[in-house]
């Protein structure tokens, strides 16, 4: 009698076994193109469509996929997890799996991420349950490049010319060139001041700066003759739809 | 005379017999593990050491089966069923490294639990196992002698 339930277990063990395994070829998986948006709080949306389709014998349990986003210092800029408890067989599921970053904290804890080209590494696990039994785990590292929205960021030669008998008109050039997958549009406001740290001067341009393309062009400030002196500094904010930095401060004369 | 022959007759019937149920037996495992392997097939490119490591294991479960058949209705065949029992145990946990199985392919970890299929395999096997000991000691009870009072 033993020897029959044995038997019997262990047939049913093996044939469980390897038509879960076997389960595994019909199961695939598709990865579209990442979304990326821009929601109300300057927060940055990547978007990855994953399709699951589920053609084995069993059922698929706790199917997750977890990234991790982490800078050279192994610390963790962003995260995201998605999890669907139960792919039913001869199913087919499509989820988004949504990764979130706020630049403007991201730049807060950093400036270099602005102004310099760096390497980020990510972190990417795929988690799931074949028969809803045996867990399977797939894992990754990759490096990104991250490219530096105001890269080379720099004033040009600063021309004054007189506007009235009071004000001075003053053009800066800027140029910088945006290496970041986003697109830069906002403003830039800057604000002059003297050696004497008295604010003498502001202004502002509308930037429009596309991704991968270098841009160049000016702010116009109008400042008092007698507060201008030979040096001093500016101080330079960003306003953009995806991040608020400032001041930036550049020195002159 | 007529008796001697009539018992080396019967042995050799019986060893014959023996044989070929071992014969049998063996084709019959054989042929099971060709029919899993053709399932196993497609996984054999990401891991290639299983089919060596499943060949490994049918090769000495057969030897052992067969030595136990040959060893039928001796105390031997119940050293061999332990031993094929202990021997199944060690290999799925040796095989199986304890349960989490891990491969690297390319740049992408694949981490396999089997913990709940190990666990239930080692328990199939424990009763194997305690079964071949009840055996032995209903074989050796039997075989004593009968006391006289």
């Amino acid at each position: 009698m033993i020897s029959l339930a044995t038997t019997f277990f262990w047939i049913f063990l093996i044939a469980f076994f390897i038509t879960a395994v076997y389960s595994v070829k019909d199961i695939s998986f598709n990865i579209g193109d990442p979304q990326m948006s821009v929601k109300t709080d300057n927060e940055l949306v990547f978007s990855l469509p994953v399709s699951i389709t589920n053609r084995g014998f069993y059922n698929i349990g706790a199917f997750s996929i977890k990234t991790q986003v982490l800078d050279k210092e192994g610390f963790i800029l962003t995260q995201a997890s998605t999890l669907i408890p139960v792919i039913r067989k001869n199913n087919e599921v499509i989820i988004n799996h949504n990764m979130t970053a706020n630049v403007t904290e991201l730049l807060q804890r950093c400036q270099n991420y602005l102004f310099n080209d760096t390497e980020l590494s990510i972190y990417a696990a795929l988690g799931l349950r074949i028969a809803e039994m045996i867990p399977v785990e797939a894992s990754a590292n990759f490096s990104m490049l991250w490219g530096a929205p105001l890269y080379n960021f720099s004033l040009g030669e600063i021309q004054y010319s007189v506007h009235n008998s009071t004000h001075v008109r003053v053009v800066v050039p800027i140029s910088f060139e945006n290496h970041s997958f986003f697109d830069i549009v906002g403003s830039i406001h800057m604000q002059m001041y003297n050696n004497t740290d008295v604010l003498i001067g502001e202004g502002e341009a509308r930037i429009e700066a596309w991704s991968n393309m270098p841009y160049d062009g000016f702010i116009e400030l109008f400042v008092q003759i007698i507060g201008v002196t030979e040096t001093g500094r500016f101080e330079v904010y960003f306003l953009t739809s995806i991040f608020e930095y400032g001041p930036l401060v550049i020195p002159y004369g | 005379m007529a008796d001697v022959n009539n018992n080396s007759r019967k042995k050799i019937r019986s060893t014959v017999f023996r044989a070929l149920k071992a014969t049998v037996k063996s084709v019959l495992v054989y042929l099971i593990y060709y029919i899993i392997w053709m399932f196993l097939a497609p996984i054999s490119e990401y891991v290639p050491s299983l089919q060596q490591m499943i060949e490994n294991f049918v090769i000495i479960y057969i030897s052992l089966m067969i030595i136990g058949d040959l060893t039928s209705g001796t105390i031997f065949q119940y050293f061999v069923s332990v031993s094929k029992s202990l021997f199944v145990i060690a290999y799925l946990i040796l095989s199986l490294k304890g349960g989490i199985f891990g491969i690297t392919f390319q740049n992408v970890n694949l981490t396999v639990d089997l913990r709940l299929f190990l666990t239930i395999a080692i328990l199939l096997s424990l009763l194997g196992l305690s079964k071949s000991l009840l055996q032995t000691i209903n074989f050796l009870n039997e075989k004593a002698e009968p006391m006289h009072v």
